[in-house]
């Protein structure tokens, strides 16, 4: 109480002070980094130095992105398979699966299988890597999502759409057949062609039709082919009748 | 792109969903796998009743998802700017909004 009431004293009539802190507060010397005043760190961000860019002569670096990536042993495995399904059979067919259960993928195959018709899974990666190399480049953009190879060695698309018309969840997306490329309608305008005998039946038909009639008519009487002939002559010619007609008599 | 996993489609409100794309072209894959999540058994066991008709076209036509509910409203999502996890995200909401209004009707 006395010190307080001497302070009180001391102060009011004018006295410095009796201790004075020199040494006190925040030090200037840290074993951390101090942090700086905002004002500071505002002037240092903007007065940074920052380098020109060098420019490396091209030949200087060997190029970053070229590493190639090595194919995997199980990816060169599944792709030797692959080229050996495309080699042998003649219909590939791709079809997208949406949710179709284990039974249902049984009951699928087992049909398939009926006609010589086999089901195979190949990671969509392996098979683009495989596509981009090989001739069949354009079916790469239809492996996406869950999707499942048909391969068959002979072309048997009705039984295949039949099958397929049974289990709604397959969707039919493109095929390769004979080394062609054909889209889901293409692959059902396919299956109603006839068969390859039938087609060259008519086409024989078609070519010989003109000929047999020929032969058909020589084979007749000759009177009946010298009588269709001046009819002929006559059609063709209605103004130089006069002309034609004795030419033609003596023809025959 | 990963498929947005952990979201149970429901597809109770649901009549029918037609996704129609062109398998040639470059801009299918969001629609595909919108196909396959909302083809998937999962999603087809909450409705049984409920089609899913994909159509494969040829013509370089853009994909489009054609969905029609129960009480006649249809929505229609263009996929081809589109990603999966949009149409999804919206899909999936409307289905919601008309799971509550039929269930806030059936409880009435």
């Amino acid at each position: 109480m006395a010190a307080t009431l001497c302070m009180k004293l001391l102060r009011n009539q004018g006295w410095a002070p009796l201790v004075q802190s020199v040494r006190h507060g925040s030090k200037a010397v840290t074993r951390h980094r101090k942090p700086l005043h905002i004002i500071k760190q505002k002037l240092l961000a903007v007065t940074q130095y920052i380098p020109p860019a060098r420019v490396v002569p091209p030949g200087a670096y060997p190029a970053e992105n070229k590493c190639v990536q090595e194919d995997a042993g199980l990816s060169l495995l599944l792709k030797k398979d692959l080229k050996k399904v495309f080699e042998e059979s003649k219909m590939v067919a791709v079809v997208q699966k949406n949710g179709s259960n284990a039974e249902d993928m049984m009951i699928l195959k087992h049909r398939l299988c009926k006609h010589g018709i086999k089901v195979k899974f190949f990671p969509n990666q392996v098979t683009r890597s495989f596509l981009s190399d090989s001739v069949y480049c354009n079916m790469a953009p239809l492996f996406i999502g869950p999707t499942v190879l048909f391969v068959s060695k002979e072309p048997k698309v009705k039984e295949m759409l039949s099958a397929l018309r049974a289990s709604p969840q397959m969707t039919l997306l493109g095929a390769c057949i004979d080394n062609t490329l054909l889209s889901a309608q293409g692959v059902v305008s396919y299956s109603k062609l006839p068969s390859v005998t039938v087609v060259q039946g008519e086409l024989v038909s078609g070519l010989t039709m003109l000929t047999s009639r020929t032969a058909s008519m020589l084979q007749h009487h000759p009177a009946r082919l010298s009588a269709l002939l001046r009819q002929y002559v006559k059609q063709q010619s209605p103004d130089d009748g006069a002309e034609a007609a004795p030419k033609a008599e003596a023809a025959t | 792109m990963a498929a947005p996993g952990k979201a149970t489609v429901l597809l109770k409100a649901v009549k029918k969903i037609t996704v129609q794309f062109c398998p040639f072209e470059s801009n299918v894959r969001s629609t595909r796998e919108f196909l396959a999540l909302v083809g998937s058994e999962k999603a087809r066991s909450t409705n049984m009743n409920c089609e899913v008709m994909p159509v494969v076209k040829h013509d370089k036509s853009e994909p489009v998802v054609d969905v029609t509910y129960v009480d006649g409203e249809r929505l229609v999502m263009k996929g081809a700017k589109l990603t999966c996890s949009e149409m999804l995200g919206a899909f999936q909401s409307r289905c919601k909004d008309k799971d509550q209004q039929a269930k806030a009707g059936a409880k009435k």
